[in-house]
């Protein structure tokens, strides 16, 4: 079914009015889980008083009192937990929707071509928004957060965002940023599109030569190991450009919401290295040796 | 005329005065005077001899009238006696005459001479003296002196008549002479009648269209400035007024087209009827050339002009006041230069005849409140940045309008830049009320307000917007700066050249290091510098040629990871608009392959408009680099631009919708057609005319009329190069011509045809005369004159056709 510019608005108006509501119940909840703790934190105050302490009956109807009390709001913090991640799921939608609306309607042939500055504005705008992996305790980050790698068999899908080894000149590679058109089986190739619209379009590129980009971001504070050290040489997305030049890590992102900072490998300047840039987690991927030797 | 010389004899004999305007002659006797231009810093008048001596002839007309006026009242009734016709019933005589004895020794004509007396007999119809006047005894004496006053007038006219050479000139005075002494016969108010017209002869008039052309061109100026090209103005007005212009004989000597010459003689003789002969023969009716003529006058004569004036202020330079100086030499050359290029555009508004511009914020100022120097509706200004000293090597740039709250802003930028649209208003037509657009202006200012279901997907913001809104939130800055070599420069300013000259030599690997040194800390150059986190990340290098009146960009770039993000846009706005504060209008630049896009965006074109003259040896030359060059249109505030045409389609957008509100409605629809009706006229259509529907205007191509077509063809047939068509090729002379043609033409068959009214189209007209040039070119080889003569009328009459708006390319 088409996805026109009305239906696609009217599903983010969907989408927006249902957090709203759960923005209201998150709060409803957070107040609820407030009172909860307080009991707690008094009854464990009262259980803790020496005075009582003789009163065995009593000890006992407390901690069990106090059971009940952890219990509860224990069932509390995973309402609240399930509110927010239907919050959260509902903010992807939104940006699913306006992704999927964005693929139909370069499709459909209207290409109102998107000016370069649009585009770099797209470009930090879906970095910003790449959904954030929360994971439960003791879960690792899944594969695609951060620079955590695909598996060896992960296909990606149409639409994903990849970094493409193409032939720009005679015996000149870049890796660029492009987006997966199809998968092709047969032949074991993807079909991508360069993003920026001005260029040659479409490319017919092993699987070899396409890496897809994280399709979550890690948070520094609870999934260091899904980032890369600081240290590492990576490819990275030079700013308001589309393509990914060789860099080394300086700093890693402080939050989930910051980017890293590296060092581009630039002969132009003395020491080999450009001045330190912020490139968000989303362009940032692991090198693949012995290609995209890019300068 | 034999009549005439003897009549003029008689007066030069009984002239009795000595003239007084000997030197009242055809020598330029302008000057470069603004002393009545109500000017602050004119100087005084320059002391030219021209002027000097009209002067001074002047003031002697005045004295000698005064002198006439003082006469008894005898004195002045034998005077006017030699002027009045005889009452003596069924006398023909028109003017006493003296006896022949009188004068029969050659008197000379002194005052003291004693006049002759009432009884004296006239020679001509030998009735006395007295009858002569007695029509004039009751007269007032205001109406004596008056009459006698036209009489010193004719004496001074009948002077300059003897002493002029030009025939033309000669028979104008002869006009304006008889003329006179009719009105003094008769006791009437002199009336010039005829084929010249009525004054004014064409609107806008000169002085309005020069007063135009400074609002104009300068409106953008800061007062001091403006006052000066206000000060110019005036002072060319002047100049104008007081011009002596080239007899038409002389002309023709500089320009062959007769049909010019045509014009400019009617020109010059309304010149002289109306206002040269009556600034010194104050009894005929005195207009300022400035006031009744137009462009085609000022057309004809600017060229000449201005190099006399030119050449007169050359030579004056030594005497003037040192600022007048400034003023006349610096200023008044390029003031002319501009007038010039809008004098000869084909489509200049300054000789629109409605044309009314706001005027300049501070001249509004000055009208409404002396003390007042706020100034409304400022947008940009410079300020000196104002903690330390280098204030001539930094300027700050910042919007004006900026910290205004939105809704007010929008609606200065909708008054600034709606001149045209403000008059349509206070004509009362159907236009929507102000009103209606502030209502508009305020609803589309609201944040909530939404442009439709794509606004959520909206990416086609302009290019300058995202910087404009970094601007505003003070996260970048933009300055003009440059080094010095004489005064100080300030450590921030030299930091910011080191930094812009990083970017530069970053941006820009094929230039060397040394080359962009050389430039970015020469002095005459500046850098219009790009600031964010308080480090350069983006400059303009130019140079300004003050003289030239344009700038050149040498250098212009951002850092690689702050492009695309419209800060190279809104680096060239700001410099535009730098420019137009400074009165500089054009750029050039040298484009290398990746730049011709992006100075393509900016307005840049490779057609360089101005005269290579102008900047050739000025500009640096680069080999494989393409000249581009932006002209600047000074009423358009670049910085706002974008956000202007926005709001302006935003309210037509609300106002079509408005309309679309108000006139909606459903009509059953037509049944007529079933009826059998085949067609019917669309004003017929229930609703159509409702909704804005207007019949067409008739197809523009109407007979053209005979009259113009005969001055083509006359002009053509007088052209130097149209002898070999003026009639049809004789046999006799070449006998194969008719076997080679089989359909000749020729310009006097063209007349005939013309005059039997066959060419009821211009597209018959068109095909005689290019079949009259393509038989020439089929008959003769491009050798021959005959071949030439062909190309060079066929160009002729193209272009006449053009003139007369007949020719569709």
């Amino acid at each position: 079914m088409p996805l026109t510019a009305d239906v696609a608005a009217q599903q983010v108006q969907e989408r927006l009015r249902s957090l709203h509501r759960l923005i209201y119940d998150i709060e409803a909840e957070r107040s609820r889980n407030e009172q909860c703790i307080d009991a707690i934190l008094r009854a464990e105050k009262s259980t803790g008083s020496p005075s009582s302490a003789d009163d065995s009956s009593g000890s006992s109807q407390q901690v069990s009192q106090l059971k009940s009390l952890y219990k509860s709001g224990l069932t509390a913090a995973e309402q609240e937990e399930r509110l927010l991640r239907a919050a959260l799921s509902r903010i992807y939608e939104i940006r699913a929707i306006k992704n999927e609306r964005r693929i139909q309607a370069r499709h459909a042939g209207n290409k109102e071509t998107i000016g370069c500055g649009a585009l770099m504005k797209l470009l930090l705008s879906a970095a910003q928004t790449l959904p954030l992996h929360v994971g439960r305790a003791g879960e690792r980050a899944p594969p695609l957060c951060g620079a955590v790698p695909a598996d060896a068999g992960h296909v990606a899908r149409p639409g994903d965002a990849v970094a493409a080894l193409v032939r720009v000149s005679d015996n000149e590679d870049n890796w660029i940023l492009a987006e997966v058109v199809s998968w092709l089986p047969a032949q074991g190739k993807y079909e991508v599109d360069d993003i920026d619209e001005e260029q040659k379009n479409r490319h017919v590129l092993s699987k070899r030569r396409v890496v897809p980009l994280p399709l979550m971001r890690a948070d520094p504070r609870t999934d260091e190991h899904a980032l890369f050290p600081k240290g590492a040489v990576v490819m990275a997305l030079y700013p308001q450009t589309t393509c990914f030049y060789r860099a080394v890590v300086n700093r890693l992102p402080a939050s989930a919401a910051d980017p890293y900072e590296v060092l581009f490998e630039d002969s132009s300047y003395a020491d080999g290295y450009s001045p330190p840039e912020r490139v968000a987690q989303r362009y940032v991927i692991a090198i693949k040796e012995g290609k995209g030797r890019a300068t | 005329m034999s009549q005439a010389t003897d009549e003029i004899a008689d007066i030069a004999m009984t002239s009795t005065e000595p003239d007084s305007s000997q030197n009242h002659t055809h020598e330029a006797t302008s000057s470069l005077s603004a002393d009545d231009a109500s000017s602050s810093n004119a100087g005084t008048p320059a002391g030219s001899e021209g002027q000097a001596s009209r002067q001074s002839n002047l003031q002697r007309i005045q004295q000698r009238k005064q002198q006439v006026f003082n006469w008894p009242h005898n004195k002045k009734l034998l005077k006017l006696a030699i002027y009045s016709a005889c009452q003596t019933p069924d006398c023909n005589c028109n003017g006493w005459k003296t006896p022949v004895t009188q004068h029969a020794g050659k008197t000379p004509r002194a005052d003291n001479q004693p006049l002759a007396s009432f009884n004296d007999v006239c020679r001509n119809c030998n009735h006395v003296l007295e009858k002569h006047v007695s029509q004039l005894q009751g007269l007032p004496v205001a109406e004596v002196n008056r009459l006698l006053g036209a009489v010193v007038d004719v004496e001074n006219i009948f002077m300059s008549m003897q002493r002029e050479d030009d025939h033309n000139t000669k028979q104008v005075y002869y006009y304006l002479f008889k003329i006179l002494r009719k009105c003094i016969l008769t006791r009437s108010q002199p009336r010039i009648e005829g084929p010249l017209g009525q004054p004014p002869f064409e609107r806008p008039s000169i002085a309005k269209a020069i007063t135009n052309f400074v609002l104009y061109k300068f409106n953008s100026l800061p007062q001091r400035e403006w006052q000066t090209m206000y000060d110019l103005a005036k002072m060319f007005l002047h100049c104008f007024n007081h011009w002596n212009f080239e007899t038409p004989s002389v002309r023709k000597l500089q320009v062959s087209n007769p049909e010019d010459i045509s014009a400019y003689q009617i020109n010059y003789t309304r010149w002289l009827v109306f206002c040269h002969v009556p600034a010194f023969c104050d009894s005929l009716p005195h207009y300022d050339t400035s006031l009744v003529f137009g462009r085609t006058l000022l057309r004809a004569v600017f060229k000449s002009v201005c190099r006399q004036l030119m050449d007169k202020c050359h030579l004056e330079r030594d005497r003037m006041p040192p600022e007048k100086r400034v003023l006349v030499l610096t200023h008044f050359p390029r003031f002319l230069a501009l007038l010039e290029e809008e004098i000869f555009s084909p489509n200049s508004p300054i000789w629109d005849p409605d044309y009314k511009q706001v005027p300049p914020n501070h001249l509004q100022a000055m009208l409404d409140n002396k003390t007042s120097s706020r100034r409304v509706g400022e947008f940009e200004r410079v300020t000196a940045s104002g903690d330390s000293k280098d204030g001539f090597t930094t300027v700050t740039l910042s919007s004006g309008s900026i910290k205004q709250e939105g809704v007010k802003r929008a609606g200065v930028s909708v008054s600034g830049t709606g001149g045209k649209r403000r008059r349509v208003c206070s004509e009362g037509s159907d236009d929507v009320s102000q009103r209606t657009v502030a209502d508009i202006v305020a609803t589309i200012s609201d944040p909530n307000y939404m442009c439709g279901p794509d606004a959520l997907f909206q990416t086609q913001a302009p290019r300058d917007e995202a910087a404009k809104i970094e601007e505003q939130r003070k996260l970048i800055e933009f300055h003009v700066i440059g080094n010095s070599l004489t005064g100080p420069v300030n450590k921030q300013t030299m930091l910011w050249l080191i930094g812009l000259h990083n970017v530069f030599s970053h941006q820009l690997p094929e230039m060397t290091k040394e080359y962009i040194s050389q430039l970015v800390f020469d002095p005459k150059h500046k850098t219009l510098a790009l600031i964010k986190e308080g480090r350069p990340i983006g400059g303009i290098c130019f140079r300004t040629f003050h003289s030239q009146g344009f700038s050149e960009i040498v250098f212009c770039a951002v850092t690689s990871n702050e492009q695309v993000k419209g800060y190279g846009t809104h680096l060239m706005n700001h410099l535009k608009d730098y420019h137009i504060r400074n009165n500089i209008l054009h750029f050039l630049t040298f484009a290398d392959e990746f730049a011709i896009g992006y100075f393509k965006k900016q307005g840049f074109s490779k057609d360089i408009k101005l005269p290579r003259a102008m900047y050739q040896g000025y500009i640096k030359d680069y080999e494989g680099a393409t000249l581009m060059h932006c002209e600047l249109n000074p009423r358009i505030v670049y910085t706002q631009f974008t956000s202007v045409i926005r709001m302006q389609k935003e309210i037509v957008k609300k106002l079509i919708d408005m309309r679309q509100k108000e006139v909606r409605k459903i009509y059953p629809g037509l049944t007529c057609f079933k009826e059998g009706v085949r067609s019917l006229p669309p004003e017929c259509i229930p609703g159509a005319r409702e909704a804005g529907w207007r019949a067409p205007p008739p197809p523009h191509d109407p007979d053209p009329d005979p009259v113009t077509l005969r001055n083509v063809l006359h002009a053509v047939k007088n052209h130097a190069t149209a002898w070999p068509f003026l009639k049809p090729v004789d046999k006799a002379e070449v006998p194969d011509y008719y076997d080679h043609i089989k359909y000749p033409m020729d310009l006097r068959t063209m007349g005939e045809r013309l005059k039997a009214r066959y060419y009821v189209s211009k597209r018959l007209f068109i095909a005689d005369m290019t079949r009259i040039f393509n038989n020439c070119r089929l008959y003769n080889s491009p050798d021959t004159d005959y071949y030439r003569c062909a190309n060079t009328l066929e160009k002729y009459f193209q272009t006449k056709m053009k003139e007369v708006g007949l020719w569709d390319k």
